[in-house]
């Protein structure tokens, strides 16, 4: 067979592939999703009795946009409930949770906050048990909150040496501007500096009675006997009410990008971002947000990673990213290249969605992008921490369950005039913020595509 | 396609013990008419695996888990940065990426096409010891069996390799362009690569599995299919399967696909063979010394390495467990002493024993406080190294390091692709999938007197080597 024909087949077979069904899915956790009530707590509960291990996440409606004045204090009081209590030293609490092997740990966005605790089933109770005495009975003891603070702008002092981590920090910060999302939800040096026990206490004390919160859990059916100890215990009955919502102006749009150079020393590749703030009224259909930028960055075979690295050789990789929170969005394009060659991959990066935004797709670009999207469906399943995720997300956001099972249909069912739309809204060339973090050099290059602003890279610390 | 350096240990540690505790059945049948295999029988782990060898040489392991309509295949490769010499430096991993860039009966883009466009996800890494590729897939897309593409489409690249002129060129910028972003413009990249060329020093060990620019710059294609003669060939390759399908139909497939491959003559077996020579790998590494590179980190960073043991030696295993009670976790003796103790020195300290198929090296790593004098805290903590054993290492240590372990085992199989990575490991280094239980076997008998021993023997040497970084020291001299 010919390469010529062979190319077809292959593209024959994607198109033959988009058939596959999601029915096994909705067979497969048929019942087994629970939504049940721990006195007045709203509780999912998924079992999964393949593993003698459980998963359980603490939803919480409030999340880093509760820090009025000094940012990062939501973080941190979830961060470091473990610096002692009246109890317990520092020491004690790290020792007495390793040594169940468990894992647990906060993640806060500005809208709501997650406190997870994995391990073995068999651990369940002593394991939540202390970590419900963290929430009761924190004390932030100030000597051990004063080395953990040293130990955090320390290591601030070296992000310098992460380029990547460093862009991921600073084009955050940049394309949400004006938005309330901006800020980074763990603070800056500024606020760091200024946290203190009582503040963390009463962030602490403000999640633990007044903020709604719900339980999300996997595992075996034995691990609902934990039920006792999160509500008497940690004391979360279903009492906390409040909901974290947010009214803001849109930031304004520009019109030619916005380019924000963050000078490093000694780089020889450039660290470079693309993306647009999405306001709450350009949040609908999220299916076709992911379909749009997994044609243009999902895996080795999207349309980025085909122009920048196979054809060109300019990248060691490419991914693109466009969702959604409760009321705001991001997109975003992530990429890297070598210093000489960041006008080159800008000015394909501009062709490319350019292309797209014609409409000049082809078929079979578009067929693998939606096959890829849609087939990729079963994994979602494979891990059941992962499929919990899922539920407790679609909650935040007060969607159904069911739009998980209808997710390969939707995104089979788009066109490319779709596509070709929705990247024009959220990959506007003229309202895109570029983030480069690379040598000072840059700047000549980059004032050819856009507004160019210098910004050092303490600022985002 | 990435340099992945610390797989094998990280892996194999996780086998451990208190399985009579686990009760666990994995692989529940759903939705299935089909029995799934159980991961545990009677308290004893035992992962069902079907294995075939064919007379190329080719061996097979294969997984069944008809929980859902997904299987990942593996296959790896008995090569990687140790086969290399000098000017050929990072030519393993540059094949690597060369895998993806087209065959004969799938060409160019075709390979990864495929398995994107019906759902599914490729990739491989290469490390001093492997090179290992894999794909993870739903079983079915409409009509298509993509197990049976699958094996099409890894038969025909393991025979076939096009190693296109132009493909190779675009492919050296993408491998110089991961060598920046991972070493280059990383100062702990940079720590970790000075580290091995020092402390394996004239061994096989002693090369970069990245490659050195120069090299990297000019290596042929010649070179390169060289290596692909030499080493992709079936006596020097398993394929695991694990997921959603029936063993026995797998290997029929993978027969009639890869039955013909011819095995490697002789004198290719013998030219691996010499690369086997344990005498090779022995450690001649010049001890003592401090390197120092500079860089742009405000506050030094470094690591500390010391002489360790192959993979599968006893003492591996203990080593192991020393690494986690020492350097693992925030209740671990060097974190309580230097980051969260009462005068602190580090923003963070860890340890680490990196184990490969014919050495290893322990380390220490971590990143001091900024206004801490780098030699005073080199000199305190390599004191402590040597009166801390009986200190740190007691029973509750152990139990909770073997406790951590089993959490991260049960971890690392619940997944199809973690089941075949777990399998495939044990395959290749020790030629026997079920090493795992040997390896329990090990681990539940050692002891709080093995591992201060061997905490002792370790840290009262001077056998060190350090490397640091930071933007004080010297730069090196212009050639």
């Amino acid at each position: 067979m010919n390469k010529l024909n062979m190319k077809n087949m292959v593209s024959l077979f994607i198109l033959m592939g988009l058939s596959l069904t999601s029915t096994f899915a909705t067979d497969y956790f048929s019942g087994k999703v629970k939504k049940m009530k721990w006195e007045d707590l709203d509780v999912v509960y998924l079992e999964d009795d393949r593993y003698p291990t459980y998963q359980l996440n603490i939803y919480f409606a409030d999340g880093a946009l509760s820090d009025e004045g000094i940012k990062g204090v939501t973080s941190a009081s979830f961060d470091y409930m473990g610096l002692g209590t009246r109890r317990f030293s520092r020491e004690d609490i790290a020792e007495n949770l390793e040594f169940f092997g468990a894992s647990h740990g906060a993640t806060v966005a500005h809208e709501y906050s997650t406190y997870f605790v994995s391990g073995l089933v068999k651990d369940i109770i002593p394991t939540v048990k202390k970590i419900c005495h963290l929430f009761q009975d924190a004390t932030f003891p100030k000597r051990e909150l004063n080395k953990e603070k040293k130990r955090i702008l320390d290591s601030l002092d070296n992000f310098v040496s992460n380029h990547g981590a460093l862009a991921r920090r600073a084009f955050r910060e940049e394309v949400l501007a004006g938005s309330p999302y901006s800020y980074p939800v763990e603070g800056k040096k500024r606020d760091i500096r200024r946290w203190n026990k009582d503040i963390l206490k009463a962030k602490l004390n403000h999640f633990n009675n007044s903020v709604k919160k719900r339980v999300y859990i996997t595992g075996p059916k034995a691990v609902l006997d934990v039920e006792s100890v999160v509500t008497k215990e940690c004391g979360w009955k279903g009492q906390g009410t409040f909901v974290r919502n947010v009214s803001y102006k849109k930031p304004k749009a520009h019109k030619r990008p916005q380019i924000t150079l963050v000078p490093v020393p000694q780089a020889n590749q450039a660290q470079v971002r693309f993306g647009s703030f999405l306001n709450y009224d350009e949040l609908d259909q999220d299916e076709l947000m992911s379909l749009s930028s997994h044609y243009l960055g999902g895996g080795f075979t999207s349309r980025l990673m085909r122009v920048l690295r196979v054809e060109n050789g300019l990248t060691y990789g490419v991914s693109a990213y466009a969702g959604a929170q409760k009321q705001y969005g991001r997109a975003a394009i992530s990429t890297s290249t070598k210093v000489e060659s960041v006008g080159m991959l800008i000015e394909k990066v501009r062709e490319t969605l350019k292309k797209a935004i014609a409409g000049e797709v082809e078929k079979a670009h578009f067929e693998r992008a939606k096959g890829s999207l849609a087939g990729s469906y079963p994994f979602g399943f494979e891990s059941s921490k992962m499929y919990l995720g899922q539920l407790l997300f679609l909650d935040h956001k007060g969607e159904d369950y069911q739009k998980i099972f209808e997710f390969p249909q939707k995104v089979r069912s788009f066109n490319v005039e779709q596509m070709a739309k929705m990247i024009d809204r959220i990959f506007s060339w003229e309202e895109m913020q570029i983030t480069i973090v690379g040598p000072r050099s840059l700047k000549k290059t980059l004032d050819k595509y856009g507004d160019v602003t210098i910004k050092n890279y303490q600022k985002f610390l | 396609m990435k340099v992945r350096e610390l797989d094998l240990r990280a892996a194999l540690r996780t086998a451990l013990v208190l399985l009579p505790l686990l009760g666990m059945v994995a692989g529940c049948a759903h939705g299935s008419k089909k029995k799934a295999t159980s991961a545990v029988k009677e308290g004893e782990l035992h992962l069902e695996v079907k294995k075939f060898t064919l007379d190329n040489g080719l061996r097979l392991l294969v997984f069944e888990n008809p929980k859902l309509p997904i299987f990942t295949y593996y296959t790896f490769f008995d090569v990687g940065g140790r086969h290399e010499g000098e000017g050929t430096t990072g030519a393993t991993h540059f094949l690597e990426h060369m895998m993806f860039k087209g065959a004969k009966k799938y060409g160019p883009r075709q390979f990864d096409t495929m398995i994107e466009g019906n759902g599914g996800s490729t990739n491989a890494y290469t490390n001093f010891d492997n090179t290992v590729y894999y794909e993870s897939m739903p079983t079915e897309s409409g009509d298509l069996d993509m197990v049976e593409k699958i094996i099409d489409m890894e038969a025909d690249r393991m025979q076939h390799l096009a190693l296109e002129p132009k493909a190779f060129e675009k492919e050296r910028q993408v491998v110089l362009e991961e060598r920046k972003m991972r070493y280059e413009n990383s100062p702990r990249g940079q720590l970790y690569l000075k580290m091995m060329q020092e402390i394996f020093e004239g061994t096989p060990y002693g090369g970069s599995v990245i490659g050195s620019v120069e090299d990297l710059k000019s290596l042929n294609r010649d070179q390169v299919m060289n290596y692909f003669k030499n080493f992709y060939t079936p006596d020097n390759a398993i394929i695991i399967v694990a997921g959603n399908v029936d063993a026995d139909k797998v290997h029929d497939m993978v027969k009639d696909k890869y039955g013909d491959i011819e095995p490697s003559t002789k004198e290719i077996q013998d030219y691996r063979k010499s690369r086997d020579e344990e005498n090779l790998y022995k450690h001649r590494g010049r001890y003592g010394r401090h390197i120092k590179l500079n860089s742009v980190a405000k506050n030094p960073m470094f690591m500390i390495g010391w002489p360790s043991q192959a993979v599968g030696t006893r003492e591996s295993y203990v080593k192991d467990i020393l690494s986690s009670i020492i350097g693992q976790g925030e209740s671990s003796y060097l974190n309580k002493k230097f980051v969260i103790g009462k005068r602190p020195l580090f923003t963070g300290v860890g340890a680490y024993n990196y184990t490969l198929k014919y050495n290893g090296v322990f380390w220490i790593s971590g990143e001091l406080l900024a206004k801490r004098n780098l030699n005073r805290a080199k000199n305190k903590l390599l004191r402590e190294t040597k009166r801390m054993c009986n200190e740190a290492i007691d029973e509750r240590s152990l139990q909770k390091t073997k406790n951590q372990y089993l959490l991260g085992y049960v971890s690392s199989i619940e997944s199809n692709s973690g089941v075949a990575h777990f399998l495939g490991l044990r395959e290749n280094i020790f030629g026997d999938y079920s090493y795992y239980k040997k390896e329990m076997d090990i681990y539940n008998s050692i002891t709080v007197d093995e591992v201060r021993k061997s905490c002792q023997d370790l840290f009262s040497s001077d056998n060190y080597i350090m490397v640091s970084s930071w933007n004080r020291h010297p730069k090196p001299k212009k050639k």
